[in-house]
């Protein structure tokens, strides 16, 4: 089970499996985003290759408009996966 | 333990609660579940992006031998995909410079400890080997 959400500040926050069959949902929060955004990930248990393409797909549509997303609450799997993919060299991860 | 599934991006639910239920029965730990999860899910995704109109099911295996587990993933009637013949993704490059092709495979092998790949009839058989630490034996 996934979900993605808009807490009250703002945050996209994800929760469950983020995996291929995912994608669809997760963009249409991702693709309404238009300024520096935190993606809070503590309830998020994984993350596959198709996960990371649309945050970085996003990463890059918002630094051409000069903002950002910003990662947080990043642990266990998730930043194993992070590690492996260099994501440490195109993200902040609070 | 063996199972197909229909080849659909829909079955991942169905592909983790197969790792799942075999991870629970032989008492495997959480972090070597969560590589399989990941290395299981991306060459399944594999497949059915490389061969999406192919009819056929894909099968899933997971047997323990010993201290180590072997996945097996065999897609029928599809052409070859050596995947172990796959450049690794430049990863430290810009942003704007970083693709996404290729990352899947990329985190598959750095999750598991070997890639075997046989191509035989028409049938594309990956195995993958991860050594179970001192936690699952």
């Amino acid at each position: 089970m996934f979900d993605i959400r808009m807490n009250d500040r703002g945050d996209v926050v994800l929760s469950g499996r983020f995996d291929a069959a995912q994608v669809d949902k997760a963009k249409t929060v991702f693709d309404r985003l238009a300024a520096t955004a935190v993606v809070d990930f503590k309830d998020l248990i994984y993350i596959s290759s198709a996960g990371l393409g649309v945050l970085m797909a996003t990463q890059k549509r918002l630094t051409d408009s000069g903002h950002k997303l910003k990662l947080k609450n990043v642990s266990g799997h998730i930043r194993d996966v992070f590690n492996i993919a260099r994501f440490d060299l195109i993200f902040d991860i609070e | 333990m063996e199972k197909k599934f229909k080849r659909d991006l829909r079955s991942l639910d169905k592909v983790f609660d197969f790792i799942d239920n075999f991870t629970a029965k032989q008492r495997i730990d959480h972090s070597v579940k969560d590589a399989v999860y990941l290395a299981v899910d991306e060459l399944f995704t594999n497949m059915i992006r490389y061969h999406p109109k192919n009819k056929n099911d894909i099968s899933l295996t997971l047997e323990r031998e010993k201290n180590k587990l072997i996945i097996r993933l065999i897609d029928r009637e599809v052409e070859p995909f050596d995947i172990t013949e796959l450049e690794d993704p430049d990863l430290k490059g810009s942003l704007q410079e970083r693709r996404p092709g290729g990352l899947g495979i990329y985190l598959t092998k750095n999750v598991v400890d070997a890639v075997q790949y046989e191509y035989r009839n028409r049938t594309s058989i990956i195995t993958l080997t991860k050594n179970l630490g001192r936690k699952n034996v």
